[in-house]
């Protein structure tokens, strides 16, 4: 067999493991191991690289961040941070119909910009506000799909731990995606907002209302969750304005929170403990099933597979824009039965080699920061770092500076790459915002879904079969959304260029 | 005996979270001091009172030397710290939605082969962790910065990968137990 | 082919290692064998693996032939340090030559007795790169520079500058955002980066170079073993001292090309004359000089017989026509 073939194979024979319930770490890692046994003819290479391998994943500095997003999502939750972001939510949208469930979503909302996980968004604000709805009068299968979309929001507002994995794994800037998560974050809570808004007025039996409180008590609740935004300014702004590495920002959100918590009495020795084991359990899964796909896209590298596919797609003459409507609707098939990590690690490396070398016309994006600074230039306007990158599509593109503008920018000549760069990266960036989107709706499809099953255990009472039939409502919100950011790039790239 | 290993489990999830917490004070230290050095550094530039700010640099305060090779030894023990705990609990992603069906003898045989497999290859790491920092150990190599020899990193997470190790060997002899006697021993994961 | 050998490195396909060095002499090596030679390319780490693991899958046959710098594992190979010591190196040919004769001479049946080396270069004249400018030792106080080895490390306090250790594709986000407020990468680096439009001043030295890097191509010892007399002879005929000095003369070469980037971007390039750098600049790094002897002598290896000897070899050096 060739070594091609032997790459091809290894899919099926993945696929089989998983599905007999062996760990997605392990069954990465022992395809694997089989597969470069086979490859390398024999056990010296996977031997070998095992002497180093799990030390070097383990102690990759960029994934050192991951931990401690998930410390900070504990320490939060012991700062009554989540409790506040609920309090202060419900205290504004309590009143109206569907306005428990609104004020949840809004909570995980809040929740998803200080928390790197959906998991423990969807686990945190399940205990917050699942009793509070169900006291309200909400049925049990759409208070438990309310709360299991909205935990998506833990990753899809930025930070996020799958954005960071992703980041890593196709070279590209962490603080620029975070960025271009914000928006469409925001856009998934609207629309989680109008699903609980059309499904009432299906179902009026299926939710209650509560009294409206006074002006002087929304506001109080309000100034109450004034550290979620100091710790969000802080952690997202400081990446993205360069005044530390996402790692740093992570640590200092965590010693952050961590404080706000202990001050707030709600960090003991005992709860510390538990945010330890907490983060224990989450890190080492993640970290194990990185390890896994290491080990995996090692050997797939080796039989060469990822640029034998690439070069099929490309030589088949679909347009990029099936190529990549198919990869999406994949996503949406493997996420009815994987979780999102595991399925970014394991086809991230097959993928990005493909859509990297599509065009979906991003320089045109390119030209329209461009344009932008332009703008800001002639009015003589300060231009911010990242609107460099415009100017030098612009000169690119045979636009001319006067010397004082040159000066002024810093910016000095033409960059021959620069568009081609642009159009890479921001494709990246697009691409990672849609595959976020698709994987994280695979949390909340049925059967498989890790929210749905997280949210569920919290209300034995409530049959799976009813959460599944109302979580469809969200999931739909979430394929319109794909569809606009497909078709809108902007939406998704235009805070990045600013 | 469960509850031993448990508690074992428990206290170098503990020992790696506390490794976590002191990589994290660490970090926000060396920013915090690269903060200060820098603003030192411009107030040095502007002629705004020399005398502190010199002083502030004679003080040797400024980031922290090498915080990049100590996030990367520590953090590497800190996950092996955590495999433990994840292990024993049960905590690793896994698909069941095709095996939710499964009569219970074959449920509990393919858990008994699952963990003996994990097992396997937990001891396989290990092991060949302890190759590495031999190999480490024998050719000398360092980090860049603090220049201690790269093998101590290796050492540390290698007593953590043989808890981890151990751990997931005897939950592999226990489920081969439940296997053999038919029903369940070990309570549900938690 | 009988053989096929995976050549594993950490740089991508089209930058000038891979593409005027590396890709020549596995082209020479496939054509010399009449094809019974492959050569499988796997560029970025494609294979696995951190770039200062590529020693050690050398050795342990992870891959078949590895590129590295071998300053990327410090400690283990504190011989090949006597050319990355500060204003050590004038001429890169010169120390590429010599590299290749002490490695026969010191380091075969030693440091190196675990792999087959292929090649032992240096690149081109180390020079800094900053956003304020360089022009006397005092001006890097404060200066947080990115350095790539311990020697550069080492060189760097010594004139008073804050080291960081970054790999090098993490440069260009490192300078744009201030993260860093320099670094030093030779020339050659610089246009791939885009070094020269993100700083605006770089440091020349006139005589030796503040530093240089020293690289090696090296192969898994029993793959080399294993080979049949005749394809171990097509190895030896593309390997040695010529292919190192051709290394060195092609990766100096890539230099001038970078520079003029920086030149018709109007950035100011100043260079340090050598009676400034003896009276500025020598001073401060002579004691490296001393604490490496002293290092060295605790490693068992004579140390200023090193310098002594790559000194005269450096000097002996006649290019080719
Ligand atoms: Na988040
Ligand atoms: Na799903």
């Amino acid at each position: 067999m060739s070594d091609l073939a032997i790459g091809l194979w290894s899919f099926p024979a993945l696929l089989v493991l998983i599905f007999m319930r062996v760990p997605i770490g392990l069954a990465m890692f022992l395809a694997g191991l089989a597969g470069l046994m086979l490859v390398g003819g024999g056990p010296v290479v996977p031997l070998a690289r095992l002497k180093s391998e799990t030390f070097t994943t383990f102690s990759s500095y960029s994934l050192s961040i991951v931990p401690m997003f998930l410390l900070m999502g504990q320490f939060a939750t012991l700062g009554g941070m989540s409790q506040a972001l609920f309090k202060a939510a419900e205290s504004w949208l309590g009143h109206r119909r569907g306005g428990v469930a609104m004020a949840a979503i809004g909570a995980c909302a809040g929740f998803g910009a200080i928390c790197g996980s959906s998991l423990a968004t969807a686990a945190t604000m399940g205990r917050v506000a699942l009793p509070e709805m169900r006291a309200y009068g909400y049925s049990g299968g759409f208070s438990t799909a309310t709360l299991a979309a909205g935990g998506t929001l833990g990753i899809l507002i930025p930070p996020s731990v799958v954005l960071v994995i992703y980041a890593i794994l196709t070279e590209q800037n962490i603080a620029k995606l975070f960025v271009a998560a914000a928006l469409p974050g925001l856009l998934a809570a609207l629309g989680y907002m109008l699903v609980i808004g059309v499904y009432v007025r299906l179902y009026p039996a299926s939710a209650g209302v509560r009294r409206a409180v006074p002006y002087a008590a929304r506001f109080a609740a309000l100034a109450k969750v004034w550290p979620v935004l100091a710790v969000f300014g802080v952690v997202v702004g400081g990446i993205y304005g360069g005044l530390f590495t996402p790692t740093e920002g992570a640590a200092v959100g965590a010693l952050g929170t961590g404080l706000i918590a202990w001050a707030n009495g709600g960090l003991t020795r005992a709860t510390l403990a538990g945010s330890f084991y907490a983060t224990a359990k989450s890190s080492a899964m993640i970290f194990f099933i990185v390890l896994g796909a290491a080990f995996y896209n090692g050997f797939l590298a080796m039989t060469q597979v990822p640029q034998e596919v690439a070069l099929w797609v490309s030589g088949q003459g679909f347009s990029p824009w099936l190529v990549l409507i198919l990869i999406l609707v994949f996503y949406l098939f493997l996420g009815c039965l994987m979780d999102s990590l595991s399925m970014i690690l394991l086809t991230i490396p097959i993928f990005w080699p493909v859509v990297q070398g599509l065009d979906f016309g991003m320089v045109s994006m390119a030209d329209l920061h461009a344009a932008r600074a332009w703008e800001a230039l002639a009015k003589g306007a300060p231009l911010a770092p990242d609107m460099l990158d415009a100017v030098h599509t612009a000169l690119a593109q045979g636009a001319e500076l006067s010397r004082e503008q040159i000066r002024a920018l810093g910016v000095r000549g033409v960059n021959q790459g620069a568009l081609a760069r642009i159009n890479i990266e921001q494709t990246a960036i697009w691409f990672g915002i849609l595959v976020l989107i698709v994987v994280e709706v695979g949390l909340i499809t049925p059967p498989v879904g890790m929210n749905l099953f997280i949210i569920n255990t919290m209300d034995r009472k409530t049959p799976m079969g009813d959460t599944y039939k109302a979580v469809l409502f969200f999931v739909a919100s979430d394929l319109i959304r794909v569809a606009l950011l497909l078709a809108f790039p902007a939406i998704t790239l235009f805070l990045v260029g600013w | 005996m469960h509850a031993v290993v448990l508690s074992l489990s428990r206290g170098f999830a503990y020992l790696g979270g506390l490794v976590l917490a002191a990589l994290i004070v660490m970090i926000c230290a060396s920013v915090l001091g690269r903060a200060v050095a820098d603003a030192a550094h411009a107030m040095l530039a502007a002629g705004w009172f020399p005398v502190v700010a010199q002083a502030v640099l004679d003080a040797g305060i400024g980031a922290i030397k090498g915080d990049f090779e100590l996030v990367e030894a520590g953090i590497a023990f800190a996950i092996f710290a955590f495999l433990p705990l994840c292990h024993i609990t049960g905590g690793h992603a896994a698909v069941d939605v095709f095996t939710r069906r499964l009569p219970p003898r074959a449920d509990r045989a393919l858990r008994a082969i699952t963990e003996s497999v994990f097992a396997a290859v937990l001891v396989l790491i290990a092991v060949q962790l302890g190759a590495g920092a031999q190999s480490k150990w024998h050719s000398g190599q360092t980090t860049f910065l603090l220049q201690f020899p790269l093998w101590w990193a290796y050492g540390l997470s290698l007593v953590a990968a043989l808890v981890a190790a151990l751990v997931a060997t005897y939950m592999a002899v226990m489920r081969l137990v439940e296997m053999w006697l038919g029903r369940d021993i070990l309570p549900e994961a938690a | 082919q009988e053989v096929t050998l995976r050549l594993h490195q950490f740089l991508p396909t089209q930058s000038v290692v891979p593409r005027d060095i590396l890709d020549v002499w596995a082209d020479n090596v496939e054509r010399d064998s009449a094809g019974r030679i492959k050569i499988d390319r796997f560029p970025s780490m494609q294979l696995g693996g951190t770039p200062p693991e590529l020693m050690d899958q050398a050795i342990d046959g992870v891959a078949d032939i590895i590129w590295t710098a071998v300053g990327y594992t410090p400690g283990r190979f504190p011989s090949t340090e006597v050319f990355e010591l500060p204003f050590m190196v004038t001429d890169t040919h010169a120390a590429s030559a010599a590299y290749w004769q002490l490695f026969e001479r010191h380091m075969k049946e030693t440091e190196f007795k675990d792999v087959h080396v292929l090649g032992t270069w240096v690149h081109g004249p180390g020079v800094f790169h900053t956003a304020d400018p360089v022009e006397v030792p005092s001006d890097l106080r404060g200066m947080k520079i990115r350095g790539a080895s311990r020697m550069i490390n080492t060189m760097l306090e010594s004139l008073g500058a804050t080291p960081v250790g970054m790999p090098v594709p993490a440069v260009p986000e490192a300078l744009s955002k201030g993260v860093i407020d320099g670094t030093t990468v030779p020339w050659e680096v610089t246009g791939a980066l885009k070094v020269a439009e993100l700083v605006e001043n770089h440091t020349e030295f006139e005589g030796a170079a503040p530093y240089t890097l020293a690289f090696i191509l090296a192969m898994n010892k029993g793959v080399y073993e294993g080979l049949s007399p005749d394809l171990q002879a097509v190895i030896d005929r593309n390997s040695g001292l010529e292919f190192s000095i051709f290394a060195g003369i092609t990766h100096a070469a890539a230099d001038a090309p970078s520079r003029q980037i920086a030149v018709d971007l109007g950035n100011s390039i100043v260079t340090i004359p050598a009676s400034d750098v003896a009276a500025d600049w020598l001073p401060l790094v002579a004691p490296i000089y001393a604490a490496w002897v002293a290092e060295m002598a605790e490693k068992g290896i004579d140390g200023q017989a090193l310098i002594d000897e790559a000194r005269a070899l450096m000097a002996a050096y006649k290019p080719a026509d």
